[in-house]
């Protein structure tokens, strides 16, 4: 499957669940599979979707928080793992777009090109609900699955890189306070003493 | 105010500024200062959260996606941290908005004595200029409290991270050549 397809299979399954992606394709296909209040796209800070995702799912106990990051991404933040492993937050999903390689600038080889297994690594660093899918239904079977069970969840999903889809909005702050709208914690409430 | 006659004025200090900020979630990295923070916040402060990290940016990914869930976070490093930090702070707690206390326990300031730890002290309060972060330091143990609440007000206020320093002087008032 490519990274598109696998983005459209994965909102498919989801209701209006917040998703955090990755800068680069990730959050290009992820707007391009679909657009949504609760997106938040990243446009900078490689390496902490995982991170966000997990204060997200710390401050909202009632959300089920998913992250699509990319292998190149979760390498630069592999601490992450450890951390999530350690305070195992339950409505944590961290789905991985594996494509193993650096896709966005121009497809030079990361770590899994080499046999490197993300999944694995969850595991050993305490995610046991972590599991590598190879295709469509795998994936599907997965998300449906880690959308109500116990997580944190590890999805890492092998898909071919293909040019993006499309871009997100610009507009930092409109993607941050649109999300938290959407996600029932509008910024004015945080701001007020 | 709960108080802990055993933790230094300093610390309960940064524990009720950040506390009267409106800050319910510390994300940290820990240096041997620090700890004082740490326990007393364990200690007597049963609705404040505390998160480790394996690495000072990470703490600031974890601090974002805290505050997009309607929680304002600090942010507690040593200045070694900052330079571990700073992607994370320049391209996206910045662009997007999110405020973040952060308090940096200095090193590399008066009373140093590794030479390690130099550079980064010194550039500290270049960085944080060059990025636009409101910078302010806690200049005695007894103005710690009000500093540390007023930096963390005008940044929960203003939608930028806003950075108090912990000086050497303060946090190891009697340094000789043991703390690391």
């Amino acid at each position: 499957m490519n990274r598109l397809q696998a983005t459209r299979h994965l909102i498919g399954a989801l209701a209006d669940e917040p998703i955090v992606a990755s800068l680069g394709h990730p959050a290009y296909d992820l707007f391009g599979a679909g657009d949504r209040p609760s997106n938040f796209y990243t446009w900078g800070s490689m390496g902490m979707a995982s991170s966000i995702g997990l204060g997200l799912a710390l401050a909202r106990p009632d959300l089920r928080v998913f992250v699509v990051d990319g292998d190149g991404s979760l390498l630069m933040n592999l601490g992450s793992l450890a951390t999530i492993g350690w305070q195992k937050p339950e409505n944590l999903v961290l789905v991985v777009w594996d494509n193993e390689e650096y896709g966005t600038t121009g497809g030079q080889q990361t770590a899994t090109a080499a046999g490197a297994d993300l999944a694995g690594a969850a595991a050993a660093l305490g995610i046991s609900a972590s599991v590598t899918v190879n295709t469509e239904d795998e994936l599907t079977f997965a998300v449906t699955r880690a959308r109500t069970g116990r997580g944190p969840w590890v999805i890492v999903a092998k898909v071919r890189e293909t040019p993006p889809a499309g871009k997100p909005p610009l507009d930092c702050v409109f993607i941050k306070q649109r999300f938290m709208r959407a996600i029932g914690a509008p910024e004015d409430a945080t701001r007020s003493q | 105010m709960p108080s802990d006659l055993t933790s230094p004025l300093w610390a309960t200090g940064v524990c009720a500024g950040l506390y009267a900020a409106g800050s319910r979630h510390v994300v940290y990295v820990p240096d041997n200062p620090l700890a004082h923070v740490l326990r007393l916040l364990r200690d007597a402060y049963d609705d404040v959260r505390t998160t480790i990290a394996t690495r000072e940016e990470e703490a600031f990914g974890i601090a974002a996606g805290l505050y997009l869930g309607g929680v304002r976070p600090t942010v507690l490093l040593q200045s070694s941290g900052l330079g571990n930090s700073l992607n994370a702070i320049a391209s996206l707690l910045v662009p997007y908005q999110i405020p973040a206390l952060i308090l940096i326990s200095m090193r590399g300031d008066a009373g140093e004595w590794n030479a390690a730890q130099v550079p980064m002290g010194r550039a500290v309060g270049a960085i944080c200029d060059a990025l636009g972060l409101p910078r302010a330091t806690a200049e005695t143990a007894e103005a710690t409290a009000d500093i540390v609440s007023l930096v963390g007000r005008t940044a929960f206020g203003t939608r930028l991270p806003g950075v108090c320093l912990l000086p050497r002087r303060v946090t190891v008032p009697n340094a000789t050549a043991s703390v690391a």
